[in-house]
């Protein structure tokens, strides 16, 4: 582990587990949404590999805030040289609507769909095509009409509606603005094994202190075979998680977002079943905490690709390598 | 829970090399293999291409050259596991002298061991099998109850049976698992000695034991009366657990465990890219997904091992999820075919099928049950 990788994640996770609700404040404070920023326009210059281990622990500790996405939205407006807001932003990987006029200053008319935190950010950034290149545009949510959602974990998931909003725009060639919703998709997966770490932590505590028939639920080796299961998937959506973030600091990444979004996909199933299997009934209470794991991963098994939409994707890729080529292309990376 | 370690690994810069020179080979020795012979292959016993291999150079690749080994990194190694495995190569005959019986003499044995032997398993001559089960311990591999007695003149006397041994009949050489000491109920792990015996020693008898699919893959081993000199302890008497525990280490921890079926899926792709469905599409999505987890996992496992730690639950990690993807595969493929594909086909992708769906279920039963696997995990995360 490289020790900018250690040093960012340990101090996300002091930040996170010392605060009930981690706020932007507290975000600036430590400056881990610039970690994708280039050190010259002021962030940390970590890579992938680095901001997945944060994100991990934002997973882990249940951030209520899209850091996330502020990341990702941070990193696309150094990168085109775009004004840089202050923290607090989100960004939008479903956009329909159009650009007009030229130069920085335009116009979009067009819907953000399912921002996350949309209400609470001053700023979007999502990318279009515009003049046949993908353009990184920056709104201001004063401009929309909100249409407030929010995903089952009570997460924000707005709706943003503008009619000739004015708006910053600059055409980016990074991977990140061409493939926007992959690499949201990369962000979420590593929140996803952070969740996934945090709820089997929990399973085994309770089930080392939980006592039936006279001892310990962990002494039933039913249970002990169960958790066994659900440690062996935590591993392995975050050894797909930890992976993924790799390739994508090397180069090009989209088979293995795709096959670790699939993987971690799979891991909610087998993982909150079990999960909620051994906490019994007390698990099934609005009070007790388990749900704000399971909760989430329940939502973000949907968000960013759900499996119908990254087994159609790598399903194709592979096929049309050509069943000859499967492991060529496998080892290659 | 910290205790899962899955940190990446970087292979040697010399890997993609290799692999073309591997692969290069393997188009030249091995041009038509049938498909359902490219399953399971690390099962599959062909001594000629074993030696082919040894003269190669690849058995006993990272072993030291004074003893007939080749001094590659162990991640050069895992490279050429891999594309073996991969290719459906018959690896069966060396395999286990390559990944178990050698390195556990470099660990324990003599000098007179390791010379006497080393080289002729690096070059595919010297075939080895696994004498650790007995009819009365499987899972619970402490109650073996083969005996070895010391006689008076040092000389040792075995007596017992071994079942399950794979490839006995071919081999020359078993690392056994004996009680030397008196079985104490309190302390099982006590009193287990390992022996390096030749099969060839009188008093040894072995009766092949048909598998499900009519294969004489495994044998009993018999020992009546067999009497060896103190050379054939190998390691310490009374040391059997802690050397056979490392042994399974090796055994449980490489990339055969989550690529005995590969051979099913490439068919998969085949019938995927002659057939324009949904249901297939998503079937090679998902399955390719787990098996890049799974080779990472196994990548990390090996990278591990490279570093001289002992990845023990990382390792019986991959094996619960390598033998469930293994295991799962031919049902799944088994659902996706239509109704012009019959189990009975003579085609690849049916006597593929067909073959797995009978063997599978072995996967988690060799080298240690599903069952034990978790209950070295549970042991990890602090359960047990
Ligand atoms: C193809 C093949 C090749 C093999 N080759 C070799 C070889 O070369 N050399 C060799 O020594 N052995 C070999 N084996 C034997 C293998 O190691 C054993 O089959 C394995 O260890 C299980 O032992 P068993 O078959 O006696 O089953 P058992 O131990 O009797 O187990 C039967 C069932 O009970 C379960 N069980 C047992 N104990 C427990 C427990 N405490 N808790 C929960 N469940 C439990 C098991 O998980 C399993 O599901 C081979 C086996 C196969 C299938």
């Amino acid at each position: 582990m490289s020790e900018q990788r250690q040093l960012l994640s340990d101090s996300a996770a002091r930040l996170f587990e010392s605060r009930d609700a981690v706020t932007w404040d507290d975000i600036d404070e430590i400056g881990i949404a610039d970690v994708l920023v280039p050190e010259e326009r002021g962030g940390s210059g970590a890579d992938w590999d680095d901001a997945c281990a944060v994100l991990q622990a934002a997973g882990h500790w249940q951030v209520p805030l899209p850091l996330a996405e502020a990341m990702i939205a941070r990193k696309l407006l150094a990168e085109a040289e775009l004004e840089m807001a202050p923290s607090r932003l989100s960004i939008a990987a479903n956009t329909v609507g159009t650009l007009s006029g030229s130069g920085r200053a335009c116009k979009f008319s067009g819907t953000l769909s399912s921002v996350p935190w949309g209400r609470d950010v001053a700023h979007v950034v999502t990318t279009l095509s515009f003049d046949g290149r993908t353009h990184v545009v920056v709104l201001a949510v004063a401009d929309a009409i909100v249409h407030r959602r929010t995903n089952i974990a009570d997460e924000p998931r707005d709706d943003l509606q503008f009619t000739d909003a004015s708006a910053q725009a600059a055409a980016a060639i990074s991977r990140e603005a061409q493939h926007l919703f992959d690499y949201a998709a990369l962000a979420r997966i590593a929140q996803i094994a952070g969740a996934l770490q945090s709820a089997l932590e929990r399973s085994i505590g309770y089930a080392l202190e939980r006592k039936q028939f006279g001892r310990p639920i962990g002494q039933f080796q039913a249970v002990q075979q169960q958790l066994a299961l659900f440690g062996a998937e935590v591993a392995a959506a975050t050894c797909a998680s930890r992976s993924a973030a790799i390739a994508a600091s090397a180069g090009e990444v989209s088979f293995e977002i795709a096959a670790a979004k699939l993987r971690a996909n799979q891991a909610i199933g087998i993982a909150t079943a079990i999960a909620h299997q051994v906490h019994g009934a007390i698990g099934f209470t609005r009070e007790y905490a388990l749900r704000r794991a399971t909760q989430r991963l329940w939502s973000w098994r949907s968000e960013y690709g759900n499996d119908r939409y990254w087994s159609e994707r790598l399903g194709r890729t592979v096929i049309e390598q050509g069943a000859d080529r499967f492991w060529e292309h496998l080892v290659s990376g | 829970m910290h205790a899962f370690k899955f940190d990446p690994v970087t292979l040697p810069a010399n890997a993609p090399a290799f692999r073309k020179e591997i692969r290069e080979f393997l188009a030249r020795e091995l041009p038509h293999v049938p498909a359902e012979r490219r399953t399971n292959c690390w099962a599959v016993f062909d001594a000629e291409f074993s030696r082919k291999l040894g003269a190669r150079g690849w058995i006993g690749m990272v072993w030291p050259k004074r003893y007939g080994g080749h001094e590659r990194a162990a991640l050069e190694r895992y490279v050429l596991l891999e594309e073996l495995l991969a290719a459906g190569a018959p690896v069966g005959a060396h395999w286990i002298a390559d990944r178990q019986s050698g390195p556990n003499l470099l660990r324990y044995g003599s000098e007179e061991q390791r010379q006497k032997y080393l080289p002729g398993m690096a070059r595919g001559e010297i075939l080895c099998c696994i004498g650790m089960s007995e009819p009365g311990a499987g899972s619970d591999l402490a109650a073996v109850r083969t005996r070895a007695e010391k006689l008076p003149d040092g000389r040792w006397r075995i007596n017992g049976q071994k079942i399950w041994t794979s490839n006995a009949q071919h081999s020359q050489l078993m690392i056994a698992l004996v009680r030397t000491g008196t079985l104490d109920e309190k302390n099982r792990h006590a009193g287990l000695s390992q022996f390096l015996l030749e099969l060839r020693t009188p008093g040894i008898r072995i009766q092949p034991i048909v598998d499900l699919v009519g294969h004489p893959g495994f044998n009993e081993v018999f020992f009546d009366d067999v009497v060896v000199g103190p050379e054939c302890l190998l390691g310490a008497a009374g040391e059997g657990w802690r050397q056979v525990t490392s042994e399974l280490s090796l055994e449980r921890s490489g990339p055969e465990r989550y690529l005995s079926s590969f051979a099913l899926f490439v068919e998969l792709l085949r019938l995927a890219g002659r057939v324009d469905s949904e249901a297939l599409r998503h079937a090679v999505g998902r399955l390719s997904a787990e098996l890049w987890t799974l080779r990472q996992m196994s990548l990390s496992v090996a990278g591990q091992l490279a570093a001289g730690e002992d990845p023990m639950l990382a390792a019986a990690i991959v094996k619960d999820l390598g033998n469930t993807f293994e295991q799962s595969l031919p049902a799944i493929v088994q659902s996706l075919l239509g109704e012009d594909i019959r189990l009975e086909d003579d085609s690849d992708l049916a006597r593929t099928l067909a073959l797995l769906l009978q063997t599978s279920p072995s996967f988690s039963l060799r080298g240690g049950t599903r069952e034990v696997m978790r209950g070295i995990v549970a042991r990890g995360l602090g359960l047990r």
